[in-house]
């Protein structure tokens, strides 16, 4: 046992017993269908199993992947030492199908534990978890969209681990703008396409972990019109598979070259040539040519949320090391003793600075876990009642479209900066090798960039999703946390808080009136030029506002407790980050908004060759 | 082969700093604790698990394991998990912590021996709390039973098994016939530990406790629990009484010695350990 890897990775797992038990009351979707084989004690013995495989399987290797990375070698990716093994005993653990269907081998286990298992196999080995997370997706859309043989054929081999999927959008001139992909699809004589085309940076592209892998491609069909209209999904397997179900020869799919990055080091990216020989036979998914967009967006909302969760499981982890740190390293003496060179050493965490950050990042991870568990259970609860209550059913799912960018966005930016603070409390080490912060942070940079950039997210915010069903996600949304203010604006412990919440909430309806004015005259330079910082006003309100309901309730429970009860800790710590982060995150909504409100649109008026003249 | 494991539950030994004494030492406080398996009672019913199946299709049972505990309603917990691990059978004693110590322990196992009838009682060498070593080898005794303690490898052999014990300096090699008590320690949860007859001496286990999968925990709540009643198993039987608790004395800080020599002479007129 000695000669393995380290594990560095460490959860709360008494934060998320909290956030889905307490705050979410996930109680209540509990033992109703679809969850009806699903109680308490399964939910927390799966969450502690989950845990046990993040600490004992995916934790250690990921430093190991990080320093091996993957290779190319003959033109086949080969991944870090430990890889594949782990890979077979998740699938053994069957943890991968918790959110999947029966009918497919999976529990069909509620989203909100879902996402919390997602948290921890995120957390622990972020570049590993993308292999297996691109294939659940590849394999939904297949469930979802697929014809009966296809899904016959491709969702439990998916599924099961026996094989991988990928998700290819992205070509060198269509990035951001899906639409401007140019691979192509002929329809062949026996209703099977040939594909032709390049596809860049696809995560997953190539692997030595399974037998073959099932390629989702974006691609034109003859005289497809222009733009994301005119692309169609297909399903193209790296090997060809065999009358028997197994992967035989080659399906012409090649992999060009690997990306060297920045992080995600043990996940490959790679280029892959469809075609090139003339030989790659692709299925188009389910019946229709020209769907390939509408299919994509269907998945894009769970997609994002997984981005989102990337984030958590990294800032958590980030976090966790840090404090842990924090804790044990003496420097320096208490500043009450200022005056005296003799006075004994501290611990860092005794400095006010150190404090500050710790707890300033201790209340983003936990808000964005109940930001993202918060939209989980509104999922959880559109199921239970769909044929029940389709009119509730449907203002929780508007919320999951609402809440989605913000998932998406704030987690990934805060992932990033999150673990930039976890190396400034641990100063010089935490720049080293030695410790996992700084791999935290390279990991995390990618979050803001793939699956819709932070900048797309903007832009989905404010253009789509705000006025998306004339405004009512929106509204039932701003109704909901008003609703929260006035119950508890006079909270004996959170009532300042609560009322910073409600003055936020005033400055953003200002900046959403300011937008709807600049639409109406034809500005929209000037919403796009704000988005960013909408989005971020946003999840910071969102957030806010999560931190103090948890807040509420962790006074009442504290209270409940006798002197002396470990968990008054617990309690005192979710009351403090929620005081911490109203009164020194939350104003500065109010302060974001009056910089709208000024209009300033010096960043359009620049000349482009005024940015420089070099 | 049948394999009895008795578990128990234990205060979460990675937070043993919440274990709390009130001033007046009259007992351990329990309230805010979290609950975790005694590690070796896992390793005990990881090596249950591996003695009754083919390490290769693990899924096939090839013999029975009952788990057991003793405790309040809430230590169902415990059970539920070893079940999810994939135990096949469990029992709970009915009763309060108090009205335990090792010896009423043992005796109700004995009687539940008496029952079950199984081939083997497979235990932690210890558990991590009181750390007292006794449950086995007492058991052992009122069995009359061939015993083995802190087994680090286990083979089965047609009719008993070849237990490694761990012993100062190296492995100890003994053969027990069933019926039998075996008591593990650390290692037996290594790679190529424990064999059963079926598994293949080549087959090379993941090293460590098995996870529960997700099937499985799914199912546990439809496999059998069985709660019976201490006084049926252990009646009239004496029951240690605890006087007074308390904390160890804190660890002072240590110094640094100048050379070997301060050392030595430190060691010998301080110390007194030489
Ligand atoms: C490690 C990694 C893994 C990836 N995995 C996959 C994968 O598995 N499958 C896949 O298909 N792709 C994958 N991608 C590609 C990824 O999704 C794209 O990089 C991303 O969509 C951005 O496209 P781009 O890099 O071409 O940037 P560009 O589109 O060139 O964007 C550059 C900048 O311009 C901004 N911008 C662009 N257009 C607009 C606009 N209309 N309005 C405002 N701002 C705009 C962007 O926000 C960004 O800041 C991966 C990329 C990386 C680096």
């Amino acid at each position: 046992m000695s000669s393995q890897p380290q594990n560095r990775y460490k959860a709360d797992l008494r934060d998320l017993h909290f956030v889905l038990f307490e705050q979410f009351r996930l109680g209540e979707v509990l033992g109703k269908a679809p969850y009806d084989a699903w109680g308490e004690e399964e939910v927390k013995l799966t969450l502690g199993e989950v845990h046990r495989f993040a600490t004992e399987v995916t934790g250690p290797l990921n430093g190991v992947g990080d320093r091996e990375g993957c290779r190319l070698d003959n033109g086949v990716v080969v991944t870090p030492k430990g890889f594949k093994e782990a890979w077979q005993r998740l699938y053994e653990s069957g943890f991968k199908s918790l959110g999947v269907s029966p009918e497919f081998g999976g529990q069909g286990a509620p989203r909100a534990l879902s996402v919390l298992a997602g948290e921890l196999a995120a957390g622990s080995n972020v570049a590993f978890d993308m292999y297996p997370g691109l294939t659940v997706g590849a394999a939904e859309l297949i469930e979802a969209f697929g014809t009966h043989e296809q899904r016959d054929k491709y969702c439990g081999k998916m599924f099961g681990g026996q094989w991988a999927g990928t998700m290819c959008l992205t070509e060198p001139q269509a990035g951001s703008d899906v639409g401007a992909a140019t691979s192509f699809a002929r329809k062949n004589a026996d209703g099977t396409y040939s594909i032709t085309g390049t596809k860049l940076f696809i995560s997953g592209g190539d692997q030595d972990i399974t037998d073959n892998i099932i390629h989702m491609v974006l691609a034109r069909t003859e005289g497809a019109p222009k733009g994301t209209k005119g692309l169609s999904l297909f399903i193209v397997p790296k090997r060809r598979i065999l009358a028997d179900g197994s992967a035989g020869a080659s399906n012409d799919v090649k992999t060009v070259s690997l990306e060297h990055k920045m992080g995600i080091k043990g996940s490959s990216t790679v280029l892959l040539q469809f075609g090139d020989d003339g030989q790659c036979i692709g299925e188009l998914c389910g019946g229709e040519e020209l769907q390939g967009i509408r299919q994509m967006f269907r998945m894009m909302n769970y997609a994002r949320i997984g981005v989102g969760l990337q984030g958590l499981g990294i800032a958590s982890a980030a976090y966790l090391s840090a404090l842990e740190y924090a804790r044990d390293r003496q420097q320096g003496s208490s500043a009450k003793e200022w005056k005296n060179p003799d006075a004994p050493r501290v611990a860092i965490i005794e400095h006010a600075n150190v404090r500050r950050m710790l707890l300033w990042m201790k209340a983003q991870v936990e808000g964005i876990r109940a930001l993202i568990v918060k939209s989980a259970i509104h999922l959880d609860q559109a199921a239970v009642l769909a044929g029940k209550d389709d009119k509730t059913a449907l203002y929780h799912q508007g919320q999951v479209e609402l809440l989605t960018p913000l998932i998406k966005a704030y987690a990934s930016d805060m992932a990033f900066q999150v673990s930039e603070a976890a190396i400034q409390v641990m100063g010089g080490v935490g720049y080293t090798q030695d410790y996992p912060v700084e791999q935290h942070c390279r990991d995390a940079k990618i979050f803001s960039i793939y699956e819709g950039t932070n900048g797309i997210q903007a832009l989905d915010l404010v253009a789509r999703k705000l006025g998306q069903a004339g405004g009512a996600n929106t509204q039932r949304f701003l109704g909901d946390l008003a609703k929260f203010v006035a119950e508890h604006g006079s909270h004996p412990v959170l009532g300042p808080s609560v009322q910073n919440l409600g003055k936020a909430q005033e400055a953003l309806g200002g900046s959403v009136m300011q937008f709807l004015q600049w639409a109406q005259v034809g500005e929209i330079d000037r919403v796009q030029l704000q988005a960013n910082r909408f989005l971020t006003m946003m999840s910071e309100l969102t957030v806010g506002w999560l931190l103090c309901d948890a807040a509420v309730i962790a006074v009442d429970k504290q209270k409940a407790l006798p002197e002396g009860d470990p968990d008054r800790l617990f309690y005192e710590g979710k009351k403090q980050a929620a005081i911490f982060f109203a009164s020194q995150v939350v104003p500065g909504i109010v302060g974001a908004a009056k910089m709208i409100a000024t209009g300033d649109r010096s960043a359009i008026d620049i000349p482009t060759a005024a940015f420089a003249t070099v | 082969m049948k394999i009895l494991v008795p578990l128990k539950r234990v205060a979460d030994p990675d937070n043993a700093n919440k274990v709390k004494i009130p001033a007046d030492g009259s007992r351990i406080e329990t309230t805010g604790l979290e609950w975790k398996p005694n590690p070796f009672d896992e390793y005990a019913l990881e090596a249950a698990l591996r003695l009754t199946e083919d390490g290769k299709a693990p899924k096939v049972r090839a013999g029975e394991v009952v788990v057991v505990t003793f405790g309040p309603a809430e230590t169902d917990t415990t059970l539920r998990a070893a079940l999810a691990t994939g135990a096949d059978r469990a029992i709970r004693v009915e009763c309060k912590d108090e009205e335990l110590d090792g010896l009423v322990v043992a005796r109700a196992l004995a009687k539940l021996v008496e029952t079950e009838k199984p081939d083997l009682v497979l235990l932690g060498k210890q558990a991590v709390d009181g750390d007292t070593n006794q449950v086995g080898q007492i058991l052992a005794e009122l069995l009359d039973w061939p015993m083995a303690t802190f087994a680090a490898t286990i083979r089965e052999e047609a009719g008993g098994l070849l237990v490694g014990r761990e012993v100062d300096g190296g492995v100890y090699s003994v053969r027990v016939k069933f019926p039998a008590v075996v008591t593990g320690d650390l290692r037996i949860v290594n790679a190529q530990s424990v064999y059963s007859l079926k598994t293949d001496k080549a087959f090379k286990y993941a090293d460590g406790v098995r996870f529960a999968a997700l099937p499985a925990i799914m199912q546990a709540r439809k496999k059998p629990l069985l709660v019976k009643k201490l006084a049926e198993l252990a009646a009239g039987a004496p029951v240690a009484r605890y006087l007074k608790y308390e904390a160890p004395p804190q660890r002072k800080a240590g110094i640094k010695v100048k050379d070997v020599d301060e050392l030595v002479s430190r060691l010998k007129n301080e110390a007194k350990v030489l």
